[in-house]
């Protein structure tokens, strides 16, 4: 314990302060005072930063006291993409899970009748879940069919995923709900299996097929969704982040997101994006949010002025777009989801509306046509319009790294897995000529842009410090694989800046957050260790986050140093594991 | 330009699926295929069949080539089957070791390959030895290879031992399972690639006349491996129900490993339909308008030898003309 409730000071400032921390080094990534050895906070502001004995005086009976002991504290970090719901909600969602290995037709039959009789009330009737495999069919003679869920559930909407095959069996019913007959068109990346002669659907739905019996199942639970983002704010305060953004929202996750903010929980400043496209979930509010129903979920924690959209594809499939051809390729160069021209026209729109607009971007031909079209909104609507942002931006063109800086956008990275391993290399596939340029963070950088990092659960791990060492070191953090990967590090004090008011300016918050300076929002971080005492590689990814604060109010303790005071803090000791 | 044929090989690493690729790409075919594998380590072309080698594909003097699946079979198939100086006549893809073989069939299946791809067939090599006592993932696996298999090829049939084969066959088995014992994967390729021996084109050439009506039948040798197999065919002038000869293909006597031609069906009065069969595996297809042609259906057998019961299959084929409906009263009624 390292805290006194009421150590007086005779000469206190009327009025004194509500929080002291003393006795610190404390790195405040401000220019002008870079280190301090402690902090007084009133009302949620840092009041006064300096030495022990200059802050001393904002001390009266009621000041909150830790002694920090030597702890390195800095601001608290932003995590600028990330998606929570969609790596938990589903499992939360309450789905029919049969739970057997390899479950027989009979045994994926009964699993159904069971759930169907106590399905819950936010089911809507449908009986949705997973899994069933293809073989122990094939093994019993019977044809997966949509005639075959028909004979035992005919008249409620059924799907179940199978094992493996990236397939969905559905009945009559749910075909009727989703408007899947013979005449509609097979979706990109998928096909409806249909009867080779009648055209018939069969009731199986192959990959991207899913997708059209998603759009018609009710939403995404909201307890699931609660649960879902509670958590992963709960984490991301045990993990010192203060500011996030979370990208791709709906109306539903919104109502998530008010309600854990009205019960005093949202622990974490939220930005969330409302998807521009129904690819992953349907949004059926999506006008009236951008006309301004947005606004209803406004608050100091929460904002929903921002528009996410996914404009070219991934290296996985691809379909990155790039500014010449893929390699051993001399036409393909990946795909745009949307025209140029429609980008131009929804940037221009939405930039008008003071709305951010977020551009998934893995080629440099996907960024360089979303920078254009940045430039025709400066141009039409003048330059103070809003900071919009390039997401992921896994390969720039040289020529575009001062354009950050000159249109004011956002470069935003996922630096999580920029260190060697066969997963990392294995995503290397634009060719070695453009993977020497690739996550060239420095390069945006230099340029005087602002960078930033996103996490990107659950495409990578959710802790925003395995991207912090991996920005520093591109090297393995737990040392698996020797060397260093592409692209070039950059300086821990640079990284500093990226990590905490570089998140700020992301936000748009900059002038009251991201450094530990007076007048700013009182938030911090209390680490295990100082970050500028240790070897970075190996060293960085695994510091612990003691304490976390918050607008001047506890978010964690890891230990529980407040347990039992009247300064307890939300979230205490134990990190949700995902 | 008709659809390139396709075979998909999967099996366990050691299974026995190097020695058939290789068996595949030595042996002289007479025609260009293309194998896909995960990288020429799969592989062991005889050099004095290489023209030319590249990091992704190597050139064979039989015009054949073998190439490397980089990182998206999508884009590669597109730029196959796009490619005018190296498209090829057939092609065979190796599903490795550990991949799941269940995604190629689905890629295979993708709209944007509907007229330009078909799958021919899917081959599954399995080493019995290998299938005792798999659980977890590689039973998952197993169950996923077999689930795609036309055909099962069991390798190694030499040195398996009687009670690893029947203990393959007690847990693995399922209705219609064709398995083929073999050694060195020493198997006759007109099994597992449709090549066009049995072209029922060439009907009329073979010893079966169009007045014979359905009661053809005739024994014909294939190219390789002489004497193995019974070819046996069947034709009528009689419109078919096409869920009776759904039922038949897919309840056909596991001797029977191929069969291939076209129908009149009553539910199809205005064109021929396809008729497909691999293994387990029968598909029905629309196929070109009769135009001026007098409907019929001919279909073409291949089982090994002794494995056709010709009377048997007769009456099953002739329970599939639908109950005394003519052609012409077909068209009024649909």
């Amino acid at each position: 314990m390292n805290h006194s409730d009421a150590l007086a000071a005779s000469q206190a400032p009327s009025p004194g302060a509500d929080l002291v921390l003393t006795n610190g080094r404390i790195y405040t990534v401000n220019d002008a005072q870079p280190w301090a050895e402690a902090v007084a906070i009133k009302a949620g502001r840092f009041i006064a930063v300096g030495s022990t004995t200059d802050i001393a005086p904002y001390i009266n009976d009621r000041t909150q006291v830790i002694d920090l002991d030597g702890r390195f504290v800095m601001p608290g970090i932003y995590d600028m993409h990330t998606h929570p719901d969609l790596a938990l909600a589903p499992e939360y969602a309450g789905y029919l899970d049969v739970g057997i290995e390899d479950p027989t037709p009979e045994q994926v039959k009964q699993a159904m009748l069971d759930y169907a009789a106590n399905a819950p009330a936010d089911a809507e009737g449908w009986v949705y879940g997973a899994y069933f495999v293809r073989y122990t069919f094939k093994q019993a003679g019977i044809v997966p069919s949509r005639a075959w869920l028909d004979s035992f559930l005919p008249d409620r909407p059924a799907a179940i995923l199978d094992r493996s095959w990236g397939c969905m069996l559905v009945n009559s019913k749910a075909l009727e709900l989703a408007g899947i007959t013979a005449d509609t068109p097979d979706p990109r990346h998928g096909y409806i299996e249909r009867d080779s002669i009648t055209g018939e659907p069969t009731g199986i739905l192959v990959d991207g097929a899913y997708a059209l019996i998603h759009a018609a199942m009710p939403p995404t639970p909201a307890h699931a969704l609660q649960r879902a983002y509670g958590e992963a704010v709960h984490f991301q305060s045990g993990r010192g982040v203060v500011g996030t953004k979370f990208v791709h929202v709906c109306e539903h996750r919104l109502n998530a997101l008010k309600a854990i903010d009205q019960r005093g929980k949202l622990t974490v400043r939220v930005e969330a994006a409302i998807s521009w496209q129904d690819d992953i979930f349907p949004v059926k509010r999506r006008w009236e949010l951008l006309a301004g129903e947005r606004h209803f979920y406004r608050s100091s924690r929460l904002n929903a002025n921002a528009v996410k959209f996914h404009f070219d594809g991934t290296h996985e499939s691809r379909s990155s777009y790039l500014s010449t051809a893929w390699p051993g390729d001399t036409r393909w160069r990946g795909h745009l989801n949307l025209t140029p021209e429609h980008i131009t026209d929804m940037v221009v729109d939405m930039d008008r509306k003071g709305i951010r607009v977020i551009a998934h971007c893995t080629g440099d031909g996907a960024s360089d046509i979303f920078l254009d079209a940045v430039a025709e909104a400066r141009r039409r609507n003048g330059p103070n319009g809003v900071q919009h942002q390039c997401a992921h931006c896994t390969t720039l063109l040289d020529k575009n790294l001062s354009r950050f800086a000159e249109l004011n956008v956002i470069a935003e990275f996922s630096p999580v897995g920029w260190y060697p391993s066969s997963f990392s290399y294995a995503r290397a596939v634009f060719g070695e000529d453009r993977m020497q340029r690739a996550y060239n963070f420095k390069g945006v950088l230099e340029a005087g842009g602002t960078a930033v990092m996103g996490t990107d659960w659950p495409v990578s791990s959710f802790d925003p410090w395995i991207g912090f060492e991996a920005m520093v070191t591109r090297e393995n953090p737990w040392g698996e694989e020797e060397g260093r990967f592409y692209g070039e590090p950059i300086a821990l004090e640079q990284a500093m800046r990226v990590m905490t008011i570089n998140g700020a300016k992301a936000m748009d918050i900059d002038d009251r957050a991201g450094s530990i300076e007076v007048d700013k929002y009182a938030d911090l971080i209390v680490l295990d260790r100082n970050l500028f005492e240790i070897e970075p590689k190996g060293n960085i990814h695994n510091t612990k986050v003691e304490m976390t604060l918050m607008e001047g109010q506890w978010v964690w303790d890891a230990h529980g140093e407040l347990d039992g005071t009247e300064h307890q803090a939300v979230w205490q000791r134990d990190l949700p594991c995902f | 330009m008709s659809p390139i044929p396709v075979t998909i090989v999967s099996g366990f690493l050691g299974s026995g699926k190097t020695t058939l690729l290789n068996r595949i790409l030595n042996t002289s075919a007479d025609m260009r295929i293309a194998v896909m594998v995960n990288d020429f380590g799969a592989v062991n072309i005889d050099s004095e069949l290489i023209v030319s080698q590249t990091e992704t594909m190597i050139s064979l003097t039989n015009g054949c080539i073998c190439c490397t699946v980089e990182s998206d079979l999508i884009e590669q198939l597109t730029q196959l089957i796009h490619a005018p100086d190296i498209r090829p006549e057939y092609l065979i893809i190796e599903a490795s070791g550990v991949s799941n073989p269940a995604k190629i069939v689905n890629t295979l299946r993708y709209p944007q390959f509907t007229g330009k791809l078909a799958i021919d067939s899917t081959i599954t090599v399995v080493d019995a030895s290998q299938f005792a006592d798999l659980e977890g993932e590689p039973a998952q696996l197993a169950m996923d290879q077999l689930d795609i298999a036309d055909i099962v090829l069991l390798n190694k049939a030499d040195i398996a031992t009687d009670a690893q084969i029947s203990a393959f066959k007690q847990r693995w088995s399922y209705p219609g399972l064709r398995l083929y014992s073999t050694h060195y994967c020493d198997v006759p390729l007109s099994l597992i690639l449709g090549t066009g021996h049995f072209n029922p084109d060439h009907f009329d050439e073979h010893h079966c006349a169009a007045e014979h009506d359905h009661r053809c039948s005739a024994h014909c040798h294939s190219h390789d491996h002489q004497q193995m197999f019974d070819t046996w065919y069947w034709q009528s002038q009689r419109p078919l129900s096409l869920s009776a000869l759904r039922q038949a293909l897919a309840e056909l006597p596991s001797t029977i490993y191929r069969a291939k031609g076209f129908c009149q069906l009553v539910e199809l009065p205005e064109r021929s339909a396809i008729v497909h069969v691999v293994g387990s595996r029968h598909d029905i297809q629309p196929g070109d308008l009769w135009k001026g042609e007098a409907p019929v259906s001919r279909l073409v057998f291949i089982g090994i030898r002794g494995g056709i019961d010709q009377d048997a299959l007769q009456h099953t084929l002739d329970g599939c003309i639908a109950a005394q409906i003519s052609p012409i009263d077909t068209d009024t009624t649909i």
